[in-house]
């Protein structure tokens, strides 16, 4: 035990690391004949067990431990990789194992029997190696090979069910839509690079780090950099206007929407910003706070319509991300971390749930022979007589998403809300309008989360069939679903429910606010909110239980928010379409200009030549020849001359004769 | 009276003739009758300009000399004509083209 004990955080990091890619290799390797998955969920068990028990126990709240390995030197300059560990990255290792663990467990049942499974576990290893070395990395470059893993992992898994159409339509656009995302994280790398000679976390944002010994009096370069960086977190976290991807990502297996949702792929953005909050400079943060609050705003009016159950959630998320965004941009990235953390949980279970409803909605559809989309709320309805412990954890989840007292979104939301607002007073009468669209957003997530679980959990079942054989999931799937509905509650952060000061992650990370706290806002914002969100369900109660519905459904506001404010149209028209423009004209260029005088000059080419030959032909041969052919006809002709017949030659002689006779007279 | 030109015409017409038959007949022994009328053509000439030599009379000695040469050379001529009618078995002189490559 004492060799277990004092086993190094830095290699029990390490391993945490190296034990879902070796599940991926022994997955990769025994293919077909692995289905059960046995081997990416002792994988992450042990990931799990050993990142709480050596790395988090030991570095939370603890001195920051590091290591470093030179890897390669170009010039002067050595490349390293390393582990980073200090609170920030043992947290989100930890985050990244626990929500990870449920998710395999519930992929056991979820997934079973799909033709492709082996592959399934294979891919799901592969993104929970890349996702935990990111977390890990000590190193900007090294963090961008994971990044970049992250993002092949997602694209292999959202494609998973690579025959639908929309799936690998779905997976292209995520995957394209993540290189705009990583161009800017490369970016941000070279500025980095370029201002300080380094790429490493420590030296370079560390307590004596060459950010704060070497003054770099370049602000364009730094603000480059931020935003480069925010580039890449723009389109791994799905902020407008690179937030596409994440809805149209839902054609992969629910538990993997789950699991990138929750804690991994999207939250790398969050994470990567926290990781280097220092360098971004007052425009960046302004930037980000801006950009957060357009994508809070805009994608929770977009989850309002939505009718696939899954979408609501994935609007959800962007919405979310948003609200961590902003915290982000006010200087509270403790606060976002902290709401990343949260979220995690009651996301994991929304999704989990939704896919508990979507499998059995499914089922049903088989059974019955019926068509439907087994994904659209308007097709369920009183589903909590079938589902009652599916009902309640649901319940849990989405008033966690709420920001309900007693849950932990309200500590995290409130936390960020709070600080916003305070940042924005001591700023200026203008940024009231960030918190203020805050506000509005937490309304609207209750509103739209209410209406989810309204339409899908209450009044009656919407589909015309005799027998309904609609039951709770099994407890593979409803185990891993508890435990995060467990997760979900105040306790488990703060022992304080009303207080966010309390919470023991939000102490783990000293962050110094740049703004005063104002008392009385912690008291009239929570207080505001709760009311104003409870009087939105009563609202949405009222339209989507009792029936009372007075919008119309083909409303204009109503038909934008459903097709998602036509921003896919927009890029379809402009980019998609314009790149097919561009690309026909450059073939038009291509085939009629570049070709055209190629072809043009291989003609005049080719004139001249039959030119010369003909000139070759008939002037040159042509004199050769005529000179031949006369010294042959002369020939020819004194040749019959000379006949052999003797009178012929005496009348030559007498006609010489003659003429030489009429000479001589005439001279 | 009959001047010398006279001669001279009927001299002139005879050698016209005699060329005539050696250029045109078909048969080597006209051929040979016509070099005799053009060497009576030339000893015509002869004759007619030995009147204004009468001290030699040295035209008519030529026309004399002339018509032995004529004799041998008749002589000679059909000598040819036999051993080219026993080669080729024709006189036609057109049919004789030996002398050819």
């Amino acid at each position: 035990m004492s060799i277990l004990e004092n086993i190094s955080p830095i290699y029990a990091a390490i391993i945490v690391v190296a034990l879902p890619f070796a599940a991926f290799i022994i997955q990769a390797i025994l293919g077909k004949k692995s289905q059960s998955g046995n081997i990416s969920l002792i994988a992450i068990s042990l990931s799990t067990l050993i990142s709480l028990v050596f790395v988090f126990a030991e570095i939370w709240q603890n001195i920051p431990r590091s290591a470093t390995q030179p890897w390669f030197t170009i010039g002067v300059n050595t490349f390293t990789v390393g582990i980073l560990l200090n609170n920030l990255t043992v947290l989100m290792q930890l985050i990244v194992c626990v929500i990870a663990l449920p998710v395999h467990i519930y992929s056991r049942s979820y997934m079973k029997g799909d033709p492709g499974i082996h592959r399934y576990w294979m891919y799901l290893s592969l993104f929970c190696f890349a996702m935990l070395g990111l977390t890990i990395s000590k190193n900007l470059f090294m963090m961008y090979i994971f990044w970049e893993l992250v993002g092949f992992a997602s694209y292999l898994l959202i494609g998973f069910w690579f025959t639908k159409e929309s799936a690998v339509q779905a997976n292209k656009k995520a995957f394209l839509i993540n290189r705009i995302g990583d161009l800017g994280f490369l970016i941000g790398i070279a500025c980095v690079f370029t201002m300080y000679g380094s790429l490493d976390l420590v030296e370079l944002f560390g307590k004596e780090g060459l950010f704060y010994e070497k003054h770099i009096d370049n602000p364009v370069l730094i603000s480059m950099a931020g935003l480069g960086f925010f580039l890449g977190a723009m389109a791994k976290s799905a902020q407008f206007p690179l937030h596409v991807w994440l809805p149209d990502a839902m054609e992969g297996p629910t538990a993997v929407s789950s699991l990138i949702h929750a804690a991994t792929m999207v939250a790398a953005g969050i994470f990567l910003l926290s990781s280097v909050f220092p360098l971004f400079n007052q425009t960046v943060l302004l930037c980000i706070a801006v950009i957060g609050a357009i994508t809070a705003a805009l994608s929770a009016y977009f989850a309002l319509a939505q009718t696939d159950i899954k979408r609501i959630l994935a609007f959800s998320t962007i919405s979310q991300l948003g609200f961590m965004m902003v915290a982000i941009g006010v200087g509270a990235w403790d606060a976002a971390m902290f709401h990343l953390v949260t979220h995690a949980f009651f996301k994991c279970l929304l999704f989990l749930g939704a896919g508990a409803v979507i499998h059995e909605m499914a089922h049903l559809k088989h059974d019955s022979q019926l068509d439907f989309d087994p994904q659209n709320i308007n097709n369920m309805g009183g589903l909590r007589k079938y589902m009652p412990k599916t009902f309640i954890l649901m319940c849990i989840a989405s008033l966690a998403l709420a920001g309900f007292p007693l849950t932990s979104g309200f500590l995290s939301k409130d936390a960020i809300l709070i600080s916003t607002f305070e940042w924005a007073i001591e700023q200026g009468p203008a940024y009231l309008l960030i918190p203020i669209t805050l506000t509005l957003v937490s309304i609207l997530t209750a509103f739209y989360i209410g209406r989810l679980i309204f339409k899908v959990f209450f009044g009656s079942f919407k589909l015309n069939l005799a027998h309904v054989s609609l039951h709770d999931a099994n407890k593979t799937m409803l185990w891993p679903m508890t435990f995060l509905g467990v997760c979900s509650l105040f306790f488990v952060f703060s022992l304080n429910p009303i207080s966010y000061h309390e919470a023991k992650i939000l102490n783990g990370f000293y962050v110094d606010y740049g703004f005063a706290e104002i008392h009385s806002l912690h008291i009239l914002i929570p207080i505001g909110l709760t009311l104003a969100s409870t009087l939105a369900w009563i609202i949405g109660w009222k339209w989507y239980v009792k029936g009372n519905y007075p919008l119309n459904a083909n409303g204009k506001a109503i038909t934008f928010s459903l097709n998602q404010g036509y921003i896919n149209q927009f890029y379809q028209n402009t980019f998609v379409e314009g790149t097919l423009k561009l690309s026909k004209g450059l073939y038009w260029f291509d085939r009629t200009i570049i070709d055209g005088l190629v072809n043009l000059l291989g003609t005049v080419v080719q004139s001249m030549g039959r030119m010369s030959a003909w000139i070759d032909k008939y002037i040159v041969d042509g004199f050769i020849n005529t000179l031949g052919q006369t010294t042959y006809y002369i020939g020819h002709l004194l040749r019959w001359v000379q006949n052999g017949r003797l009178q012929n030659y005496l009348g030559f002689a007498f006609t010489v004769l003659l003429i030489g006779i009429i000479y001589l007279i005439l001279t | 009276m009959i001047t010398i030109t006279h001669f001279l015409i009927v001299s002139a017409i005879l050698f016209s003739i005699g060329l005539y038959a050696i250029i045109a007949k078909r048969n080597a022994i006209m051929i040979l009758i016509g070099i005799e009328l053009i060497i009576n053509a030339a000893i015509l000439n002869f004759v007619a300009f030995g009147k204004y030599d009468k001290v030699n009379y040295a035209g008519q000695i030529f026309a004399l000399f002339a018509i032995v040469l004529a004799a041998a050379a008749v002589a000679v001529g059909l000598a040819i004509i036999l051993t080219v009618y026993r080669k080729y078995k024709t006189i036609n002189p057109d049919k004789i083209t030996d002398l050819r490559d």
